[in-house]
């Protein structure tokens, strides 16, 4: 915060008005970017009547709730909903479990192969796997991971392990080598150094993992659209997409989709605020 | 010291916890680059077990194709008004969070909201915000003003830009608003004792003291923007005409629609390559920047 001085009454007088503009101005922003958030929530509860004869911005006339169950039907949401979830909490599971051994491996030897192991994978984060997304469609095609359940979620896998052996191995210092050698000396193997000391370390880490991750999982459409045409294997994002297209006249159950995709998201992000700040500003400040 | 037996098996089980990893990356995502690379040289459609090999000709036609010059087109600019727009716009609300202002939590939330929602969400809620909302403000004052910035060729980029910054100024003020709260006080305070005025103070301290913090959303946007395509794919289709169909659209149509696989690897290479030369570039120049500093 940059200081200022404060002597007289008339700089009291300016600093105050000062703060006074700024409020205000941070009030009408606040109301600007919540206008499509408010829309939503208020479609979502409205009539069709209330939607093509009312102003848009008039508020529904009664708890309207018909949207959402249209919404929970046609986005066929017992089945869309747990295969987004599956592929999420899988795909990030494995990516922790994997990232982390990897990130630690990595830390642990100091050797040639695996500074150029490092670098190696590095390479993932200055290329985004949408510049790819033809040849990686290609080879899945080509290994028969298209439309299949495993499939989808080895190349949400594939394509997240960059960024996450890049956080993990960013946290790696946090793990002091002492407790690592104590067991080491008892005799426990590697793998048991791993899942038994290193890992439950890394909880903060995996922390910031998680959301990061579950988010971009979630939020996906290109790998997701490309990878699964079965119905019973689509994402929400990918049946939202095919229903409420552009020329969809009934909104307001595409209204009430938005409220059901959103939801489950928002709820991990607020279990987990704490860490997701610290994710991203880990980088930001250390450079 | 542990027995050289002892030394081996370690070394085995140490590489066994990097291996899973790089079996996935490299067949999830470099083998694809490499077979990228490969089919860029033929004319391939996608169907047949035959590569006809024509060397560079896909990376010539390109040159003169008119869509992919207008693809390009559009993603340049698209890129270059979100990294400009997005990381003024992040850093402006960053300093006014950090300055002491009231509710600060609240519109730290405020900002950061529009994130979580997914692009493809987002662009169908501003599809209708623009054509169904924002007319509703016409209603209510009486005036006339057209918000359907889709609906015409020359508006389209300003209302993606609009969307885009929308959803993302929040997540990069989250870093311009750590990284300012990591600046020690002292400096300010030193700064102060010398009289040094608000605006010598942001100029002298605050703006080196970012350095790294503009590394990451300079890089971070422009990647980020150079590869826009679900938010395209709900908010315009890539419309009106082609007005906006970004490089990754273009590689869509041109490759799952017009199978020409041969081609539309070419079009991913050379975005590829066109993302590793700006990461470069800008990392390069930023990071030489930090060290000055």
């Amino acid at each position: 915060m940059i200081g200022s001085r404060i002597h007289t009454a008339r700089d009291r007088w300016t600093a105050f008005t000062r703060k006074l503009c700024l409020q205000i101005f941070m009030i009408v922003i606040s109301a600007a970017l919540l206008l499509p958030i408010f829309t939503v929530i208020n479609f979502s509860f409205k009539t069709r009547k209330e939607l093509y004869v009312d102003n848009p911005l008039a508020l529904p006339h009664s708890l309207y709730l018909d949207n959402y169950i249209s919404a929970l039907e046609r986005l066929n949401v017992g089945t869309t909903f747990i295969n987004t979830f599956l592929y999420t909490t899988l795909s990030v599971f494995f990516l922790a479990v994997l990232s982390g051994a990897a990130a630690w491996a990595i830390a642990r030897n100091r050797g040639r192969f695996y500074r150029f192991t490092y670098l190696y994978f590095l390479l993932g984060i200055l290329i985004p796997f949408q510049a790819l997304f033809l040849p990686i469609y290609i080879v899945g095609n080509a290994f028969h991971l298209t439309n299949t359940f495993y499939g989808i979620i080895l190349m949400y896998v594939a394509t997240g392990l960059s960024f996450s052996i890049f956080l993990m191995t960013s946290f790696m210092s946090q793990v002091p080598v002492e407790l690592e050698e104590a067991a080491q000396m008892d005799g426990a193997s590697i793998y048991r150094t791993y899942f038994r000391i290193v890992l439950p370390l890394l909880k903060p880490a995996i922390a910031t993992l998680v959301i990061l991750q579950a988010f971009a999982i979630w939020n996906d459409y290109l790998l997701a659209s490309l990878f699964v045409s079965k119905s019973s294997l689509k994402t929400l994002n990918v049946l939202f997409q095919q229903l409420f297209s552009t020329t969809s006249s009934n909104y307001s159950t595409a209204m009430a989709g938005v409220m059901i995709s959103v939801v489950p998201i928002s709820i991990l992000f607020v279990a987990l605020q704490r860490y997701f700040i610290k994710g991203l500003t880990a980088g930001a400040v250390k450079g | 010291m542990p027995k050289p037996r002892f030394k081996l098996v370690m070394k085995v089980q140490y590489f066994s916890l990097v291996f899973p990893s790089l079996l996935l990356f490299t067949v999830g995502l470099i083998l694809p680059m490499i077979l990228g690379v490969y089919y860029s040289l033929t004319s391939w459609d996608g169907y047949t077990k035959d590569f006809p090999f024509i060397g560079l000709g896909n990376f010539a036609k390109m040159l003169a194709d008119p869509h992919t010059l207008d693809a390009w087109w559009f993603t340049i600019r698209f890129a270059f008004w979100n990294t400009l727009i997005q990381n003024l716009l992040a850093l402006f609300f960053a300093v006014i969070l950090d300055t002491g202002v009231k509710a600060k939590t609240f519109y730290r939330t405020v900002l950061f909201l529009p994130c979580l929602i997914a692009p493809i969400v987002a662009g169908f809620i501003w599809q209708h915000m623009y054509f169904d909302v924002l007319p509703g403000f016409n209603a209510l004052l009486g005036t006339k003003v057209n918000f359907g910035l889709f609906g015409k060729s020359s508006t389209v980029l300003l209302g993606l830009l609009i969307v885009n910054n929308w959803q993302f100024v929040g997540y990069w003020m989250l870093i311009y608003l750590a990284a300012l709260q990591s600046i020690p006080r002292e400096l300010y305070e030193s700064a102060f004792v010398d009289g040094a005025s608000f605006r010598i103070q942001f100029l002298k301290i605050t703006i080196p003291m970012l350095a790294p913090a503009f590394t990451i959303c300079i890089v971070g946007i422009t990647v980020g923007s150079l590869r826009v395509y679900d938010l395209l794919v709900s908010a315009t289709t890539g419309g009106p005409g082609r007005a906006s169909t970004s490089i990754i659209y273009h590689i869509y149509n041109t490759a799952l629609n017009a199978r020409q696989y041969g081609y539309g690897s070419a079009l991913s290479i050379s975005l590829i390559i066109v993302l590793l030369v700006i990461a470069v570039v800008q990392l390069g120049v930023l990071r030489r920047r930090e060290v000055q500093l």
